[in-house]
């Protein structure tokens, strides 16, 4: 089967600084994938480089077999802070992606209508983001993102201003929607219980520089419930993943506060 | 609703009937001097016999008109300028000393320059108006450019948009409160330059009504173009309020 999104040989310098140091990584359609890691490994800029909001230093990105060069509309990006524009409706900021590539006609607005409802905002689309909560706000990101029907789905810790239960939430509720299109995800976090629950394959990424460290494969029976979380393969797969990177955080937590 | 009107308003209507009452009184028992202050009952007396000539109606025509004609070219050329400045780095270094110059400035002292130019009749007042105007507007209408909010151009470059759309969906609505924020400023500079103009030298306006009253020691009828003034600053001012809800509304609660 041809890979969905093929990364080799990627690179990253800001200036004197490595950043990313020989990314190899290979998607399969369909595949949920996660990136985690202490925070300085590089992990968001990693994914602001497939979304081509940044680029790379050297390497090559493949999208079905084609190079990558800048944003398009074949990767939708869901931020960390939802971005919504305050003076557009949830429908018009949904919209948005489909107007900038100028085609907002009566079956881009079904669509979104459609996944507006998909994503549990039903009868909100004429609301203006302040009347909608935290968690609402994502889920509006979220709709945005999918409106542009992208190949891949590209989110950077999209629930990390959530707080504690809105997050557990919204991680099965975005596990349901994936469900419903199996899109190809590639999904930042810095919480491992997040990027277990939700991934097929966790990529554990090393600081100074950012580099993969391990791919580990996630055999946990899908669709999953947040009662997963409580069982011992779960909790086997998340002290893995802290052993893995303990002593990075630690040292990181170390120099944030020196 | 009609409730909570009268507990929002309650104090300040009391506040401003006691303080008319106040007046009233010292001007009647107090001061007793026509020559020195005039009783609101006065005032408004003035101001209907004024309009029953047709004399007032002429002032607040005069000074309407080069109110109005002054400010709108100093918004015109004011968002024009704040727009050049927003998206040129050179331009704007070279017009900053001059804008921030001419805004620190009381450039209301020019007048009495600006009507041995232009004449007495309008067009000075009109000049004035928009040297007082023109600058707020400016530079609200950069500031408001210059700070929108980079994340927000960070989401629509995920999609792909090319900088004419990333300026016409975010960079322009994002500026839209603090354009409207120095237009509102300028109300309030473009009358007193409107008033101050008029004083230095005029044919009509509520300026002039201003000087020849205190000429004739007629404190009813300076009186009359205080109030009338006061009355259209608070009434523009509102109005832009009201504006504000409705164009930019995502800026109150």
């Amino acid at each position: 089967m041809p890979r969905k999104v093929e990364i080799t040989g990627l690179n990253k310098w800001f200036g004197e600084l490595e950043t990313l140091r020989d990314i190899d990584v290979a998607v399969e359609q369909g595949e949920f994938i996660s990136v985690v890691g202490p925070s300085g490994c590089g992990k968001t800029t990693f994914l602001r480089i497939v979304a081509g909001l940044e680029p790379a230093t050297s390497g090559t990105i493949l999208l079905d077999r084609a190079p990558l060069a800048g944003p398009g509309s074949n990767r939708g990006f869901v931020f960390q802070n939802d971005s919504l524009l305050p003076w557009r409706t949830v429908l018009a900021n949904a919209l948005i992606g489909p107007e900038v590539a100028g085609r907002v006609g009566e079956k881009e607005r079904t669509r979104t209508l459609d996944l507006l409802q998909l994503v549990g905002l039903g009868g909100f689309e004429n609301y203006y983001p302040r009347q909608l909560s935290g968690g609402m706000r994502q889920r509006v990101n979220l709709a945005r993102a999918l409106a542009i029907d992208p190949d891949v789905l590209l989110m950077d810790e999209p629930f990390a201003s959530l707080d504690a239960q809105t997050r557990e939430i919204m991680q099965t509720e975005l596990l349901r929607i994936w469900e419903q299109g199996r899109k190809t995800v590639l999904f930042v976090t810095h919480q491992i219980d997040e990027a277990v629950f939700l991934s097929d394959r966790v990529l554990v990424f090393a600081r100074r520089p950012g580099r993969l460290q391990e791919s580990i494969e996630i055999k946990l029976p899908r669709p999953r419930a947040l009662a997963l979380k409580r069982t011992p393969e779960f909790t086997a797969y998340v002290d893995r993943i802290w052993t893995m990177i303990e002593h990075d955080v630690r040292a990181a937590v170390i120099e944030e506060h020196a | 609703m009609l409730d909570r009107l009268r507990q929002n308003h309650l104090a300040g209507v009391l506040s401003v009937l006691g303080g008319l009452l106040f007046w009233e009184l010292v001007s009647r028992l107090l001061v007793a001097n026509a020559l020195f202050l005039a009783a609101p009952s006065q005032i408004v007396d003035a101001i209907y016999q004024l309009t029953l000539t047709g004399e007032l109606g002429r002032h607040i025509y005069i000074s309407s008109i080069e109110f109005v004609i002054g400010y709108v070219i100093a918004a015109v050329i004011g968002i024009a300028l704040g727009f050049g400045m927003a998206s040129n780095a050179r331009f704007k270094q070279a017009m900053q000393p001059w804008i921030s110059g001419f805004y620190a400035t009381p450039t209301i002292a020019l007048a009495p320059l600006f009507i041995l130019w232009l004449g007495i009749g309008i067009w000075s007042k009109v000049l004035v108006v928009i040297f007082l105007v023109l600058f707020p507007v400016t530079i609200n209408t950069e500031a408001g450019l210059r700070t929108t909010s980079e994340r927000l151009i960070e989401m629509l470059k995920s999609f792909g948009a090319s900088r004419s759309q990333i300026f016409f969906k975010v960079s322009l609505p994002s500026a839209l409160p603090f354009i409207l924020a120095g237009l509102k400023l300028g109300i309030g500079r473009g009358l007193i330059g409107v008033v101050v103009a008029e004083l230095f030298g005029s044919r009509a306006g509520l300026g002039r009504l201003i000087s020849q009253s205190a000429d004739a020691f007629n404190m009813p009828e300076l009186f009359a173009g205080v109030i009338v003034l006061a009355v259209a600053g608070i009434a523009m001012t509102a109005g832009f309020g009201w504006l504000e809800k409705r164009l930019v509304p995502w800026t109150k609660d």
